[in-house]
């Protein structure tokens, strides 16, 4: 009797035969969703053309240098926000933790402010080029992320909440970093700058998609495997040692994971706000807390949405785009505000 | 074939909060370890579990230093059940006692995963209530869950039963009589398939029917430690609790004045 209450294991990596169909639902989902983003634009294309037009014609330019990579790159960045929100939280035990918070996304903001502020007086737009930016996003993130391995003596130090106050007092000194570029920038600068804040996908290439990717594929890929150990951390990190997770170990691979993913996101796509923050918690909802289950499916929900809010972006007021993190924000902050709501209701 | 701290000390910015804690504990047997509040009873249950490093002295595990012993080959030879954190998310109570689970990738255990968990679910009563989410579940009922898990971690085939420990932090904390006396049994029971068991009580009369030895603390120190008999006398009891209390022949056989 009690046997069918005891759920198969399912697949050990992912879940419940439940959590696996869900899966697999999400995964059509994001799949449909990337066919449309690529065939809807400002340039309709019909299925059949994909198939069917001569190698050269303006349909085959527009879909593989203009519409796949960009496509490509919100569907990684939507991926890896939502993965890596659903791993933070539970990292850090705490449903309001985002990829933000560690201060990542506000050191790649720093590196892209000085790349589009400071480097101009010294050297010439030509010498870099294409490259800066998302170089100088990488190299921001990482000196954040080094500061706070420093100043948390290898993340060890005092436990989570330490972690999360040296991140917000991090994320604090970089704002103020950021504040004195914009008052020093002129108005050009500042409207790039202004603009990089509110994110986009426009403009990649397939030179700078294909590095990205790889960074942000082999990051995720690593984390999946740590998804037992971040259910079991859920009982406290006394608790989860004795259950043999090395916390230490564990934290280490979550952060410098989290960090490069993020970094190379933000610094190719800018600040997009509230994904990494909503969809684990619709994840959550769909299919349940278990991070088995959690991290692919935040990964499949984030793309799919993300993908989703580049195709509104770039059609709403066609030919024009808005930027894709006022959509994200204006989707994501009333669904946070209900998120806290709930929260206190449960508390009874 | 024992835990054992030879004269484990811990001292946290120049407080002693124990000092030269000898104890050991052997398969197959239930010591009890008792004394009045802040005696230090969960900080040497802490020690003994690895958590936190002594300051001097050592905690061996089959004559294995703990502290050398990778953290993955711990968790296989002692659970631990102690005031447990609150979860952010919503767990079900199923997914809860799994994590005591440590033999996915083994070999020879994997294979007997829903067996083990069958058996301890009805083990412990707790049928009724493993779809629900563990925040739902009050104080006590939340207990049992954890003791369900610490019981899980320690399962293996009973073909193989190499020894094995359970460290338990005021288990009965939080239960109505009838679980307190339940879990009292499976202890007593799991005693038998060559697990020895340390338990903090707070209730000496527990401690009087059910445990083979018994040490009694006071101020970081261990007061007497030695069979229940030996260690449960008035003279002993009283100066320890300041209190007067008496012991009887007769059932319960400790009581307070």
């Amino acid at each position: 009797m009690i046997k069918t209450l005891i759920p198969e294991q399912g697949s050990y990596l992912f879940g419940t035969r439940k959590q696996l169909s869900i899966l697999f639902f999400l995964t059509t989902v994001c799949v449909v969703a990337f066919f449309l983003a690529i065939l809807n634009g400002s340039y309709q294309i019909s299925l059949t053309e994909i198939f069917s037009a001569e190698q050269e014609s303006i349909q085959k330019v527009i879909i593989n240098d203009i519409r796949l990579p960009r496509v490509l790159l919100s569907l990684l960045v939507g991926a890896s926000l939502g993965m890596c929100g659903a791993v933070l939280q539970g990292l850090f035990r705490n449903p309001l933790a985002d990829p933000g918070l560690i201060g990542v996304s506000a050191g790649a903001a720093l590196g892209a402010a000085i790349a589009i502020v400071v480097t101009p007086k010294f050297i010439s737009e030509s010498s870099f080029g294409l490259f800066l930016l998302p170089i100088a996003g990488v190299l921001g993130a990482s000196l954040v992320i080094g500061l706070l391995f420093t100043l948390t003596k290898g993340f060890g130090y005092q436990g989570t909440t330490y972690l999360l106050l040296v991140g917000i007092a991090i994320n604090a000194i970089v704002g103020v970093a950021i504040g004195v570029l914009t008052y020093i920038s002129t108005d050009s600068e500042l409207r790039t700058l202004t603009f990089w804040t509110m994110g986009s996908f426009g403009g990649i290439t397939w030179l700078l998609l294909i590095p990205a990717s790889f960074v942000i594929i082999t990051s995720l890929l690593l984390l999946i495997p740590s998804s037992r150990n971040l259910d079991l951390i859920q009982l406290g990190e006394a608790e989860a040692s004795r259950l043999g997770v090395d916390v230490k170990k564990l934290k280490i691979r979550v952060i410098l994971c989290c960090a490069s993913c993020v970094g190379a996101s933000v610094a190719l796509s800018g600040m997009i706000g509230f994904v990494g923050l909503v969809v684990p918690h619709l994840a959550r909802l769909l299919g349940g807390v278990s991070h088995r289950y959690l991290l692919p499916g935040a990964a499949l929900l984030g793309a799919s949405i993300m993908v989703s809010a580049d195709l509104i972006a770039r059609i709403i007021i066609q030919p024009a785009e808005l930027p894709i993190g006022l959509i994200t924000s204006a989707i994501g902050s009333p669904f946070f505000l209900w998120l806290i709501f709930r929260m206190k209701k449960n508390d009874y | 074939m024992t835990i054992k701290s030879k004269g484990i000390s811990l001292t946290i910015e120049g407080k002693r909060i124990i000092q030269n804690i000898d104890l050991e504990v052997c398969p197959g047997k239930l010591v009890a370890l008792l004394g009045p509040n802040g005696a230090g009873k969960s900080t040497v249950l802490k020690v003994l579990a690895g958590d936190i490093a002594p300051s001097q002295g050592t905690v061996e595990y089959e004559n294995i230093d703990l502290f050398r012993m990778p953290i993955i080959e711990r968790a296989n030879l002692r659970s631990v059940m102690s005031q447990s954190q609150s979860i952010a998310f919503d767990f079900t109570v199923m997914e809860i006692i799994e994590m005591g689970w440590l033999h996915n990738n083994h070999e020879y255990y994997a294979p007997h995963y829903r067996d083990a968990l069958t058996e301890i679910v009805q083990m412990c009563e707790l049928q009724s209530l493993i779809s629900r989410k563990f925040n739902t579940l009050s104080g006590g009922e939340q207990k049992r869950v954890h003791f369900a898990r610490a019981l899980l971690q320690l399962w293996i085939p009973e073909t193989e039963a190499y020894p094995r420990y359970m460290l338990l932090d005021e288990p009965l904390a939080n239960l109505d009589i009838y679980h307190e006396l339940k879990i009292l049994e499976i202890i007593k029971n799991h005693l038998s398939k060559n697990i020895g068991v340390l338990i903090i009580l707070h209730d000496l009369n527990t401690a009087n029917k059910f445990a083979d030895n018994v040490a009694l603390m006071k101020e970081g120190k261990i007061v007497k430690k030695g069979l229940t008999k030996d260690v449960l006398t008035e003279p002993i009891l009283s100066a320890t609790y300041q209190t007067k209390i008496k012991v009887n022949d007769t059932t319960p056989a400790i009581t307070y004045m």
